[in-house]
């Protein structure tokens, strides 16, 4: 195998990767902070919401994320009446299901934060005469991120590596790319380099968290 | 004069009386001690005393002002002004591990009572002298011993002007070389007149530094007395039995 043929599959591969990139990130951008509300609407006291905040939760994770994938991007077009609304380009319908999915991952990740803050720390608030918003916003979030951090670096690998689904909608990502020379060449080796690819993005991602987590240590 | 006057106070967990008709004063620049054995509810009273715990009946009057009274609260708002009077130090510190030991300090008066920055860094810096910790103005509270975190903590409660301090057994969570310098900064404390109120293990803290010992028992108070006629002449066979297996 020469290094051109090397360079020849890796070029498309590399474009593949910007979408696996950008879909990475938009879904982080917006599933984080999203997956923060659904968090505080579960917590919320007035009912109706918080029981809707659960199911939507129960929904996003008791399905698999190509389920929610499909029905998104070819489901919904199909509802009767109101389908031809909901045509949406591939990548767009893609980010939308990834965003909903995500959210609903970080939304339980951040509640398992907060549930391990000690309560003496609520207490140490209340009297010191902190009301309930300073509490929140100055003692509780702070480290709720902090406990978060380590499932928050875990949950983003798994990101990563599940924007590889979009191969199934047709969206040209990384996988995409590796699989179109593997079938064009009758060759293994592009599996070899998409591999590489997803190992050299996850051990950017792991290297950043670890840098947050010694930033945000409680030491 | 009476800051705290409790009466009566009652307090059930489910079928768990811990409190039962608990009755006692706290004078002006008083320093007294609780002692007891675990579950006799001398925490939950102290605890009582600072809204951390809602009593099922009797009064708690602070410096005048109903915070409980017949077992009715009044609004948050008023609870909120009375018990602003009242500082704590707890078992385990309760150090917010993402602050500073400045941040521990300055948080409370910058968000409750807007003080300026200049006296926060001012004041900040007076009390952790006080406490003989200057050198840690910038640590977090990760780096620091068990010492030096409750001595961080009584910092922080000082730094609110509080007009009575609770302590809830400050030295249990320690290692016992270290219970020293916490105790001496409460002697410091107890010698500038603030008034104290002290649960605590340590018998010969009691002895020494508390103008008076209250020794509770299954939720109620046995006996209490001046340290020297409580620890020589205990009257009720309870405390005696205390006593006797607590001081060696």
């Amino acid at each position: 195998m020469s290094f051109d043929y090397f360079i020849t599959v890796l070029k498309p591969m590399l474009h593949g990767a910007q979408m696996t990139l950008l879909l990475f990130f938009i879904t982080i951008i917006v599933s984080i902070p999203l997956g923060f509300l659904v968090m505080l609407a579960q917590k919320n006291s007035f009912k109706p919401l918080s029981w809707l905040a659960h199911i939507f939760v129960y929904i996003m994770r008791g399905t698999p994320l190509l389920l929610q994938l499909i029905i998104v991007c070819f489901g919904l077009p199909m509802l009767p009446g109101i389908g031809e609304h909901l045509v949406l380009d591939r990548f767009t319908a893609a980010s939308i299901a990834f965003i909903l999915n995500y959210a609903a991952y970080f939304a339980e990740i951040f509640r398992g934060g907060i549930l391990a803050i000690d309560k003496g720390q609520y207490e140490a608030a209340q009297v010191l005469g902190l009301n309930k918003f300073q509490t929140t916003v100055k003692i509780v979030i702070p480290q709720m991120f902090r406990i978060a951090l380590p499932a928050l670096a875990n949950e983003s690998i798994t990101l990563m590596k599940d924007t590889a689904l979009i191969y199934a909608v047709a969206v040209p990502e990384i996988l995409h790319y590796a699989q179109t020379a593997v079938n064009r060449d009758l060759n293994f080796f592009p599996l070899v380099i998409a591999g590489a690819i997803y190992l050299l993005l996850t051990a950017v991602l792991t290297l950043i968290f670890k840098l947050l987590e010694k930033k945000y240590a409680f030491e | 004069m009476a800051i705290i006057e409790i009466s009566t106070l009652q307090k059930s967990f489910g079928s768990n009386e811990v409190l039962k008709n608990i009755s006692f004063e706290v004078n002006k620049n008083e320093v007294v001690a609780v002692i007891g054995a675990s579950g006799s509810g001398k925490s939950t009273m102290l605890r009582s005393i600072v809204h951390l715990e809602k009593v099922d009946g009797g009064s708690i009057q602070i410096d005048g002002q109903n915070l409980v009274k017949d077992g009715h609260y009044p609004k948050i708002k008023t609870i909120k002004e009375i018990t602003a009077k009242t500082g704590m130090v707890f078992q385990h510190f309760n150090l917010f591990p993402h602050l500073s030991v400045k941040e521990n300090l300055e948080i409370a008066p910058k968000l409750v009572k807007k003080t300026t920055k200049e006296e926060l860094d001012k004041r900040s810096r007076d009390i952790l002298q006080k406490v003989g910790l200057s050198d840690k103005l910038h640590a977090q509270p990760g780096s620091l011993s068990g010492g030096q975190k409750q001595r961080v903590a009584i910092a922080r409660a000082l730094m609110m002007d509080p007009d009575i301090l609770l302590f809830d057994e400050p030295t249990s969570a320690l290692d016992p070389e270290v219970t020293g310098e916490v105790l001496k900064v409460m002697r410091d404390l107890a010698e500038e007149n603030m008034t104290m109120i002290v649960v605590t293990h340590e018998m010969g803290f009691a002895r020494e530094v508390a103008d008076r010992v209250v020794f509770m028992d299954g939720g109620e108070i046995i006996e209490s007395g001046r340290p020297e006629e409580f620890f020589t002449n205990p009257q009720h066979a309870r405390t005696k039995a205390f006593l006797s297996k607590n001081l060696n």
